[in-house]
């Protein structure tokens, strides 16, 4: 079957079972930056952003978030105007495999919309739900950081 | 794996969910995170609760009521800005990973009870009640809901009501290896008093055999009391539970666990009774 879902800005209609998950659905109609890592809420590969909030998709059915604003890692930024978090994780040297970082990206991003200055133990809470099985999380946390002040700085030269 | 035929109702009364998940088969969704781990193909029908007016949470008459949709998130955002409700906030701070507290409901969690939940612990040491919708609407004490077996019935809670308490020092601690990993067991105390002295104490731990256990012993042996060094290392004589062996630790071990636990969990509670 056929439903609408709201989908980084704008209206998609996708193809689905009504026993999908949001994982499911998103990866069968080509949303394939959000990655299948356990299938199992652990792993925060999966994660979306749920209006504005961090879930992890392979725990959503798809049928009980038709209503809501879903985001992937391509709604807050693209290839070539990525978003201050996404160019941080870079700098900082975060992303290694880069099969972790769509969802350490979008849980980052989440945070920061909320919380622009986090504490350490702030940002470590954010991404309890995030695996990361290469970079040991130093980097990732100093990405974070990074993206914070520069945020900052860049609502600092716009006021 | 669920059922590719799975039929989703939306209705919008609380009146026309009770009868939808009459139908056999036919079962309530929150969040959704505990249907999907246990995926059986006998659900033939989801009613979904997120059209339902349940995602609230107010203050009224020395009571909080949490409306049964809202998210663990929800509650710890409502206890951070208020203040109210540490005891409950501190056991679902613990719990799970943030997208999934993003996620996961306080009624489906209620309703399920799934072996690890530390959800259950704070709310019997708060003598906190549910308001339920079924075949006869009431309100009824969370220990009731699990003692008369009310939880196995079909119904739909529609708020859980904690009752401020003023003069209660309260604790729960979760036993796991890992901040991640599912807890054995959660045991929790609520002290109510004054000046340092126990008027009256409640005492529960979950994830033992028959799911929880209401310590009695200890509950009496605190009261009248305080909260001294010579008390604390008393009152673990009388605090037992059972547990079950499994794969990861046998039933003495759990034993021996839960009684430092507990012992620990008073002694961070130590002068908190002003």
């Amino acid at each position: 079957m056929k439903k609408n879902f709201h989908i980084n800005g704008s209206v998609k209609e996708l193809e689905l079972s009504p026993n999908d998950t949001l994982l499911q659905t998103l990866r069968n109609n080509n949303f394939t930056e959000v990655k299948c890592g356990c299938n199992e809420g652990e792993c925060g590969a999966c994660t979306v952003l749920l209006e504005n909030k961090a879930v992890n998709s392979c725990q959503v059915l798809s049928m009980s978030v038709q209503e809501k604003e879903i985001t992937t890692v391509k709604g807050i930024g693209t290839l070539y105007q990525p978003h201050l978090v996404q160019t941080s994780f870079v700098e900082a040297g975060g992303d290694q495999c880069g099969f972790c970082s769509p969802g350490m990206a979008l849980a980052a991003y989440s945070l920061l919309q909320e919380n622009p200055n986090p504490s350490r133990d702030e940002i470590l809470v954010a991404l309890d739900g995030n695996l990361c099985r290469c970079t040991g999380y130093v980097k990732i946390i100093d990405a974070v950081e990074l993206a914070a002040r520069k945020i900052a700085a860049e609502i600092k030269e716009t006021e | 794996m669920l059922h590719q035929n799975l039929e989703w109702y939306y209705p919008h009364t609380i009146e026309d969910a009770v009868k939808l998940i009459s139908q056999q088969g036919v079962i309530l969704h929150g969040g959704g995170t505990r249907i999907l781990k246990t995926s059986s193909k006998s659900i033939k029908g989801l009613v979904h609760v997120g059209s339902l007016p349940l995602n609230f949470i107010h203050h009224t008459d020395g009571k909080t009521s949490i409306g049964s949709g809202s998210t663990y998130d929800d509650i710890l955002r409502y206890a951070h800005k208020t203040n109210r409700l540490s005891l409950l906030a501190k056991a679902l701070s613990e719990a799970a990973s943030t997208p999934l507290r993003n996620r996961i409901t306080i009624g489906g969690s209620l309703k399920d009870f799934p072996i690890w939940s530390s959800l259950y612990t704070p709310l019997l040491v708060l003598n906190a009640h549910l308001e339920i919708a079924g075949k006869k609407d009431e309100i009824i004490s969370v220990r009731d809901y699990l003692e008369k077996g009310i939880i196995k019935s079909k119904h739909l809670i529609t708020r859980v009501i904690v009752d401020d308490a003023p003069h209660v020092a309260g604790n729960v601690k979760r036993f796991s290896l890992i901040r991640f990993e599912y807890p054995v067991f959660t045991v929790a105390a609520a002290l109510h008093g004054k000046k340092n002295v126990i008027s009256e104490a409640s005492v529960y731990i979950t994830g033992v055999k028959g799911r929880f256990k209401h310590c009695k012993r200890a509950e009496k042996f605190l009261e009248g009391k305080s909260l001294t060094d010579e008390v604390i290392a008393e009152a673990g004589k009388y605090f037992s539970a059972k547990f079950v062996s499994d794969y990861r630790y046998s039933a003495e071990y759990k034993e021996h666990t839960a009684n430092v636990f507990f012992t620990d969990l008073l002694i961070e509670l130590k002068g908190g009774l002003q």
